[in-house]
């Protein structure tokens, strides 16, 4: 076939245009630009331009139907002196790390069963997923009909069938329990991402490594910790990257299990947002609450985006 | 190893690892589904706690008869339908032109989408409402629409673009010097190829929009303009009579999501494990 030699190459030049813009905006500039334009114009008008809003709200007094009035940090710094906000920060950090911390070691469990030599894979994953995928809103209403203090089936479980306990316990509504009650339905919302996500990195070890391994001698511990954890570390490293950042910011379970209470004891910082914003109507105030950790997020968030492109070149 | 004894038994604690792992998730969906079949007699005397006797249809008939269920079915299909096909659209050719094509600043464009999948919305839900409010899109689902792909969109392009480059790049170039152009070589080579990917990513679209809640718990105040996750939640009374038809309500908000999942499972398990994360 005859195909002129221009048109051959790895550049053609069927999509670029004149030569000197060519090589000053790359080969495929005008495809390029126009595919990615509705991305960038989404990205500027629903990320970049609100979050940038938000900034200046968070300096001011704003109530709602009122203008902004600006007052430099002052949000920040009373909220820093703030007894229920710090109370908030505490809860906040204690929700989101027993969260991930338990996630983790789950998700690790399910990924090892799941790479064992058992039947019908395929189903057991996907069984397994099905916290995953199901609206997490159902998932917070089912759990808050289980935890119920006095017709829920957990108490029922315990007192009348296992005789565990005497009676009946109020799981959202004391102070003691409430916490671990909301934690509790978030790993069995998030565990499943843990295990799927460290499964494909395992199934991506190479069989050779486990037989040489096995050859020196290693047991089935020493192959799980040199073997298998060195082989899934970045994934690891994303995957509790991703989970911090998504369970500290996770707002439906906990408004919808406690709202925060019983007496604050559940209050975490995007249901405090929430409740400041549209309960207090002082928005200024709550977008500083959203905002306050920002210098740790954008950290968190910019070492992750590293370690998920870095997965991608590969 | 010690051959077919250990075998077996790291079977068996596999076996057993599983089964509880798989009661522990299945367990909530079992007993949303039968107290949506109970009768209220029933719920309040704690009797045949774990199967409904008598078997009842009257939870869904007080809620599709009395509530305003229908019609939040009606906006959740709406606004997650049209959402998802927006998403789609605009991710899978922005994913083609982030993953393959050379121009000035596609690396810039690439880590701001990444970024922007990072950005949690509860730091971006009130100045969002502002936005919706002065545009006069607040309580209305337009509003919720244009919303929605603040994290479809990202989320659909970083999938699909480690999609796209798992293509080989010569199928193009075969296709480019037998003559076709670039857009040809993408809509005529790449797409079909990336057909599983792109469902995968469309579905993961939906389920997104059809689960959101804090966007839409915010924008509307118009109880009949509430989606299916809001609605659900204002149902919350801790009225007995109120977990049955709560209940039955959940269960047929589960059943599309769910329906999808087992039908297409294969795709949603490999997107999830190919495009979220890879290492």
């Amino acid at each position: 076939m005859a195909v002129p030699a221009a048109r051959v190459g790895l550049h053609p030049a069927a999509t670029g245009g004149p030569v000197g813009l060519r090589r000053v905006f790359g080969p495929d500039h005008r495809m390029g630009y126009l595919f990615v334009m509705p991305i960038a114009l989404l990205v500027l008008s629903l990320v970049a331009y609100p979050f940038c809003y938000a900034i200046y709200l968070s300096m001011t007094h704003k109530l709602v139907g009122l203008p902004p009035v600006f007052v430099g940090f002052e949000n920040y710094v009373r909220l820093t002196w703030d007894g229920f906000f710090q109370r908030a920060v505490v809860n906040s950090f204690v929700f989101t790390f027993s969260s991930v911390g338990f996630k983790l070691v789950l998700g690790v469990v399910m990924a090892l069963v799941l790479t064992a030599p058992i039947r019908w894979r395929s189903f057991w994953t996907g069984v397994l997923l099905i916290p995953w995928v199901a609206p997490t809103v159902v998932s917070a209403l089912n759990f808050l009909w289980i935890f119920d203090g006095s017709l829920g089936v957990l108490n029922y479980l315990l007192v009348r069938v296992l005789h565990v306990l005497p009676q009946g316990i109020g799981w959202l509504s004391e102070p003691g329990t409430a916490m671990a009650s909301v934690v509790a339905v978030n790993i069995w919302r998030g565990f499943p991402f843990f295990g799927i996500s460290f499964l494909a990195g395992m199934r991506a070890i190479p069989a050779e490594l486990y037989e040489a391994a096995a050859v020196d001698g290693a047991s089935v511990l020493q192959r799980f910790r040199h073997v298998t954890l060195p082989g899934i570390r970045n994934i690891m490293i994303i995957v509790v990257l991703l989970s911090t950042i998504w369970t500290f910011n996770d707002f439906q379970i906990v408004y919808i299990l406690t709202k925060g209470g019983p007496g604050g004891t559940t209050m975490v910082m995007p249901v405090l947002t929430y409740e400041t914003a549209f309960g207090a109507q002082r928005l200024g105030e709550a977008i500083a609450v959203a905002l306050y950790l920002l210098p740790a997020l954008a950290v968190t968030i910019m070492v992750l985006a590293r370690y998920m492109r870095k997965g991608r070149k590969r | 190893m010690t051959g077919r004894r250990a075998g077996s038994v790291e079977r068996a604690a596999a076996y057993a690892v599983l089964t509880t792992l798989a009661l522990l998730v299945l367990f909530p969906f079992y007993w949303m589904t039968i107290t949506s079949f109970k009768g209220e007699e029933q719920m309040r005397s704690l009797v045949s706690m774990f199967w409904p006797r008598p078997l009842v249809t009257e939870n869904y008939q007080q809620l599709l008869a009395k509530t305003d269920f229908a019609a939040w079915y009606g906006n959740s299909v709406f606004v997650a339908v049209t959402s998802t096909l927006v998403a789609t659209g605009v991710g899978t050719i922005g994913a083609y032109a982030l993953a393959r094509l050379r121009f000035l600043g596609r690396g810039f464009m690439a880590s701001a989408t990444l970024i922007t999948y990072l950005v949690p919305p509860s730091i971006l839900f009130i100045p969002l409402y502002a936005q919706m409010r002065n545009l006069g899109l607040a309580n209305s689902l337009a509003g919720l629409i244009a919303a929605y792909p603040s994290f479809t969109v990202p989320f659909v392009t970083w999938l699909l673009m480690g999609y796209f480059e798992s293509i080989p790049e010569e199928l193009e170039e075969a296709a480019m010097i037998d003559g076709a152009t670039r857009f040809g070589a993408f809509y005529r080579v790449v797409l079909p190829l990336s057909a599983p990917g792109v469902l995968a990513a469309g579905l993961y679209a939906f389920t997104q929009a059809w689960n959101e809640f804090l966007y839409a718990l915010v924008f509307i105040t118009d109880g009949r303009l509430r989606t299916l996750p809001v609605g659900l939640a204002s149902f919350i009374t801790g009225d007995v009579y109120g977990w049955g038809y709560l209940m039955s309500g959940a269960v047929l908000t589960t059943l599309p999501v769910i329906a999808a999942y087992i039908y297409l499972q294969k795709y949603m398990v490999e997107g999830l494990t190919a495009g979220s994360v890879k290492g």
